[in-house]
């Protein structure tokens, strides 16, 4: 086993917030030119990206995780990771059905496209992605607990969007896998993890986590969260 | 002016807390950010927001408020309730949105 440096939230395109550099290719060159072993494109309440780079990844030699920065109806931020592309699909569908459909101006929030290898636009989202879906928290962390994916409430110590802004603290019979923070470790019992939010290419890999695994991948880091079997989280770096 | 009296006047439906229907109301405060209301909402206060999370709950009893009042015809879910009936804090509900239900409660409070 060894260290493996993950960032697990990172916008691509298809968040109207993100980057047009953002194509999943130029994510993963900014990726691993930053040494990072593991990344996860994490679009808000979509995961239209991450097949492709997914793909992408086998060929640059790091794993990409599939996954999504999840609104509830609190607007609370959650980050899903998913186990695998069945799973990712299934989930999809999930997200789909609870979108509240919110017209989406391009001029005001940013393009929301979907794009192939050849950096063609195949789609491109006509409601606004970010709105809150119709799922309250409690039904965001059920769907992806019976997808088998990772709950992780995103960026807690910050003043919007967060479990902590939106419901004053952690309900304590909320099941989390893991809290990702931007700043100081809090004086919390979670797991605690650290990724960059990246919305343009520079920021990727700004804030990562170190994980001691035997490789990186979705089984190792669920149970390196879990402290499973020698596998733990090192350090979350900023 | 007590709890009910808000009822009456502004047609408002009771969901929970029945107990807690004659507290009395020395203010009100409009906010759907929980972190806000934990840290600024003054006690006596009627809230009113379109959170019905079961943390509404917990902050309304930490900060010693009179009733939640729950706006744009959301209903609070099962544990918010269980927990309102608990406390003895009521939560009601509304149609109207938070704008319009502030702003009569505010001509009541102050009349």
């Amino acid at each position: 086993m060894k260290p493996f440096r993950a960032d697990l939230h990172i916008h691509s395109l298809l968040s109207p917030c993100g980057s047009l550099d953002m194509s999943p290719a130029a994510i993963i060159r900014h990726a691993v030119a930053r040494g990072l072993d593991m990344i996860a494109v994490s679009d808000h309440n979509t995961t239209l990206h991450c097949e492709l780079a997914v793909t992408l990844g086998l060929g640059a030699g790091i794993t990409v995780l599939r996954a999504a920065e999840v609104t509830s109806s609190e607007e609370v931020h959650s980050l899903v990771i998913l186990p695998d592309g069945e799973a990712r699909v299934s989930f999809q569908a999930w997200l789909e059905q609870h979108s509240t459909f919110v017209p989406h101006d391009p001029k005001i929030f940013g393009d929301q496209v979907v794009i192939d290898s050849d950096e063609n636009i195949i789609t491109e989202i006509t409601h606004y992605l970010p709105a809150a879906l119709d799922a309250t928290l409690d039904e965001v962390e059920a769907a992806a607990h019976r997808h088998g994916a990772l709950f992780i409430p995103a960026h807690i110590d910050r003043p919007s969007f967060s479990i902590t802004s939106q419901l004053g603290f952690i309900p304590e019979d909320l099941y989390i896998d893991a809290i990702e923070v931007t700043g100081p470790t809090p004086d919390l019992l979670y797991p605690v993890i650290r990724n960059s939010d990246a919305h343009i290419p520079e920021h990727i890999g700004r804030r990562y986590t170190s994980y001691m695994l035997s490789r990186p991948s979705f089984e190792e880091l669920a149970m390196a969260l879990r402290g499973e079997a020698g596998r733990h989280i090192i350090a979350a770096e900023r | 002016m007590k709890v009910t009296d808000i009822i009456e006047k502004l047609g408002l439906t009771v969901f929970s807390g029945h107990e807690g229907l004659g507290r009395e109301i020395t203010g009100g405060y409009s906010s759907d950010l929980l972190s806000d209301v934990m840290g600024h909402a003054p006690s006596g206060a009627a809230w009113v927001t379109i959170q019905t999370h079961r943390n509404v709950m917990a902050i309304a009893s930490l900060r010693d408020l009179a009733v939640v009042i729950i706006t744009g015809g959301e209903t609070p879910g099962e544990d918010t309730m269980v927990q309102s009936n608990e406390e003895g804090i009521p939560v009601l509900g509304t149609a109207l949105n938070t704008f319009e239900l502030s702003g009569r409660l505010y001509s009541l409070i102050t009349e």
